[in-house]
């Protein structure tokens, strides 16, 4: 059966029998990624800041984070559409991230009156945090980007295929 | 397709125990041959040196002219199917089949199509996303003898590939081993305890016991002309009878019988007159009728023929009849021996 298909064809016939890691890799790459993030904010004096329930709910945003994201990569890796959406909607929210404790902590003015640092966050750990959340996100989109991909040319192919057996079924009968 | 030479194997293990004895064959492009013998006769460490699992300690392995003992098992392009499987549990049917591929640093493509060739071959393309736990034991089997297809090696090994099976299941997989040799045209060397699957797949048989080959031959030779008392009692089921016998003036004089012999019988005993030898008769080739009188014991109806087992004087007996019979204990049978093996009493050798 493989023996008369082209490269591209054989490419997408494979798929029917490996997994996508790919998009499962950088799922658990971002979540990787996106632990940084957290040690760097809690063990900061941001935390101590913002220790109230904004801090609380961004805890236990992490955690559901990380089970969606973990939830995603098992989808994903055997091409289930929506856990694919699930990964560029974790995606999204993680950049927006960005805006929500990293940019208040990084414009508030430093309540202990340190000079050397005038606000909550310094720009160095904006920088650090901003790009974790960032390269995060950027890696959750595109895995479910390549997952969506993946999955639909998987799909089309599979209906091709079935398409396929009938057609050969039915001009057997004929 | 690959010619194998065995030269002269021997395995002495490091506490001295020597396993295998000056083991010597040539197996031809194409051959299947399965080494057969009773549980520690040293066919699984002869495999074994043949796959690089076991050094060898001295002798030759030639593999299509190359001299093969000293590399270690992945430069001898020879691929094994073990009795376990060995397959990854955590991978699927198609992974467990490409793996080895995938080790080699192959094309994803090629591979894609050797595991979709050797599925078809196997009938296993519907079980390909499925895991080994999820299979049954032949078809785990399969998995397994696919992944050795895969990789197209010169000489495919099977350590006793049938025994986790159950019968029935073991018969059908024999005959997908068969199937699979024709298809492939591929050089086989086969180990198994069972007589069964060594009489109905081997080209050749190699016979063994205590570490040594008693001897080589196609199925046939081994089964109607056995070189030894060993070979005799081994292959064949139910195995022969054996009894010992004083040659006198053309019979075969025992205790609880006497046999006429043929004159091709009485030629062929010519040096024996007036000594004992070990006369063997298979239990099919005993036939109702005549002066040897069987007193019954038990009676074994197998469907296609019964088995009679009884005493002839004072010893053992066992007899096939074609038909069914409904004998009880105590019932006296008349029966006379057709084709009759002899062996000398000294030697166990037969005597030709």
């Amino acid at each position: 059966m493989a023996e008369n298909m082209t490269d591209a064809e054989i490419k997408k016939d494979r798929m029917r029998f490996t997994k996508n890691k790919l998009s499962s890799g950088l799922i658990l790459g971002a979540v990787a990624v996106n632990a940084l993030y957290f040690v760097s904010i809690y063990g900061s004096d941001v935390g101590n800041y913002y220790y109230t329930l904004f801090i609380g709910v961004s805890i236990v945003y992490d955690l559901v984070f990380m089970l969606l994201a973990f939830l995603s990569a098992e989808g994903v890796k055997v091409y289930k559409m929506s856990y694919s959406a699930v990964a560029v909607l974790l995606g999204v929210l993680q950049a927006g991230r960005i805006f929500y404790i990293p940019m208040k902590a990084y414009h508030a003015p430093n309540p202990t009156a340190d000079t050397a640092v005038p606000t909550v966050m310094s720009a160095g750990q904006f920088g650090y945090v901003s790009a974790c959340l960032g390269v995060s996100a950027l890696m959750l989109i595109c895995a479910g980007v390549i997952g969506i991909v993946r999955t639909r040319t998987l799909n089309e192919y599979q209906a091709a295929l079935v398409k396929q057996k009938h057609g050969g079924a039915d001009d057997e009968r004929a | 397709m690959s010619e194998l030479k065995l030269q002269h194997l021997e395995k002495i293990y490091d506490n001295k125990v020597q396993a295998v004895f000056d083991f010597d064959l040539d197996v031809k492009q194409g051959e299947l041959i399965v080494i057969v013998g009773p549980s520690g006769c040293g066919k699984s460490t002869t495999l074994r040196m043949v796959a690089g699992l076991e050094d060898i300690t001295s002798g030759k392995l030639i593999i299509d002219g190359k001299d093969v003992t000293q590399m270690p098992p992945k430069s001898r392009d020879i691929a094994m199917v073990f009795q376990n499987y060995a397959l990854y549990g955590h991978m699927t049917v198609y992974e467990n089949m490409a793996f080895s591929l995938m080790l080699r640093k192959e094309n994803k493509n090629v591979i894609h199509q050797k595991v979709l060739a050797a599925a078809e071959i196997l009938d296993l393309t519907d079980q390909l996303n499925k895991k080994p736990a999820q299979l049954s034991g032949g078809q785990r089997q399969r998995v397994a003898m696919g992944r050795a297809i895969v990789r197209t090696p010169k000489v495919f090994l099977f350590d006793e590939p049938l025994s986790n099976l159950d019968a029935k299941l073991r018969a059908a997989t024999r005959r997908e081993i068969l199937l699979l040799h024709k298809r492939l045209g591929a050089t086989m060397l086969y180990v198994t305890h069972d007589q069964t699957e060594a009489l109905t797949l081997a080209d050749r048989i190699v016979c063994m016991s205590m570490g040594r080959i008693r001897q080589t031959g196609t199925p046939l030779e081994l089964y109607d002309e056995p070189a030894d008392l060993f070979v005799a009692g081994f292959i064949g089921l139910p195995p022969m009878n054996f009894f010992d016998v004083a040659i006198k003036g053309g019979q075969a004089v025992n205790v609880g019988f006497c046999a006429e012999l043929t004159a091709e019988e009485t030629e062929l005993l010519k040096g024996y007159e007036g000594k004992t030898v070990t006369l063997g008769v298979r239990p099919e080739n005993i036939v109702r009728g005549g002066n040897i009188t069987v007193d019954v014991v038990s009676n074994e109806n197998l469907g296609q023929s019964t088995l009679v087992n009884g005493t002839v004087g004072s010893q053992k007996i066992t007899c096939k009849f074609r038909d069914w019979c409904r004998y009880r204990y105590s019932d006296k049978v008349q029966v006379s021996f057709g084709k009759k093996h002899f062996f000398d009493k000294e030697t166990t050798n037969a005597i030709r």
